[in-house]
């Protein structure tokens, strides 16, 4: 177990960095950030996974009610627009992940604009996601059950759940890549000092995980 | 176990370059990346992003023009599976990070995977 500790190691060079920080020290608190990030992450797998399950279990009783589903789903813009939607989610990944390597080569500049594209794409993503649902409505899954539901008075919930879980996710992480981007402005990153960057990027990344997984057990499956 | 360290702190420090970009981490992608022994003029990041555009779409064909039944459904499953190992791997750098980060992240997928698998196989009504 000692070996798993996040103690400092005493062969660890000691040098100071732009904030006065020993390097060792500064390295111990990046990665003491990044396993509190890991921490904080793997709670969120715990709370989708129990979305996830009650909407697997739900799918393998009632196979009649995912067959009409898919049907409506193929009706325009269905499936096609939640695949550009996963496209452009994908799309945002990259350009957090370019941002990053931006600011790694010392151009702040460069990370402005990559993750306020990944803004911009997520933003996008969100709107979209708003779209699906209002077609979704007019086709009867709603949320809560009502006359025009139907067969799917026990899907709604089980549908919207999931995936508005992660749409807010989706707007927390919008948020969060503007505050990166405002930091960037006034040159609070450096390539000595990203790991701002790379905490955000940790969770966006994670939640286009989520989105990979839901895509596929809910939309394709 | 022991041959290979899991302090992240280790790690760090003993990769660490100070003065070079991006040294207090280990992420630092060349120009350009290796594929099956070929050299691709472009960064590590820009082919798994190829690779994940590649695979969605391989998905949704998959989806749209092979009848649900048989193989298609674990084939979906393993892209899927593929696709987010690919963006943990590379994106999130757990090729080059502390192996803690990994089993932070394994456990609750292993013991939830594990809990969906038995809520599956309980008969309605129970």
């Amino acid at each position: 177990m000692s070996e798993m500790s996040l103690q400092q190691t005493p062969a660890a060079p000691v040098r100071r960095d732009a904030h006065g920080d020993t390097h060792g020290s500064h390295s111990q608190r990046v990665q003491n950030l990044k396993f509190a990030t890991w921490l904080y992450l793997a709670s969120e797998v715990v709370i989708f996974s129990v979305l996830i399950a009650t909407y697997v279990v739900f799918r393998l009783h009632n196979p009649e009610v995912m067959e009409l589903f898919h049907e409506k789903m193929n009706e325009w813009p269905g499936i096609w627009l939640v695949s550009l939607n996963t496209f452009i989610l994908l799309a945002s990944s990259w350009a957090m992940v370019m941002g990053l390597r931006q600011i790694q080569r010392n151009n702040p500049q460069g990370l402005m604009r990559w993750i306020g594209l990944t803004a911009l794409m997520g933003t996008v993503f969100v709107v979209f996601q708003y779209v699906e649902y209002t077609e979704m409505a007019h086709k009867g899954i709603t949320l809560y059950y009502d006359a025009a539901s139907g067969i799917f008075k026990d899907f709604g919930m089980r549908f919207y759940a999931p995936t508005a879980f992660h749409g807010a996710h989706v707007i927390v992480g919008v948020l969060w890549a503007l505050y990166v981007v405002n930091n960037a402005r006034k040159g609070r990153y450096s390539s000595q000092n990203y790991i701002g960057v790379e905490v955000f990027g940790l969770y966006w990344h994670f939640v286009d995980v989520v989105w990979i997984v839901l895509f596929t057990l809910i939309y394709l499956i | 176990m022991a041959d290979k360290t899991m302090t992240p702190a280790a790690d760090a420090a003993s990769e660490a370059q100070p003065g070079v970009p991006g040294y207090v981490g280990t992420h630092y992608p060349d120009d350009t990346t290796t594929v099956l022994g070929r050299q691709i003029n472009l960064p590590v990041y820009t082919v798994v992003f190829i690779v994940l555009g590649t695979l969605t779409v391989l998905e949704v064909a998959l989806a749209e023009l092979v009848p649900r039944g048989g193989l298609t459904i674990p084939l979906m499953l393993l892209i899927s599976l593929g696709k987010a190992a690919l963006v943990v791997w590379f994106y999130m750098h757990l090729n080059s990070d502390s192996r803690l980060f990994a089993v932070t992240l394994l456990v609750p997928v292993v013991m939830v995977t594990l809990a969906t698998l038995f809520l599956m196989i309980v008969p309605v009504g129970y």
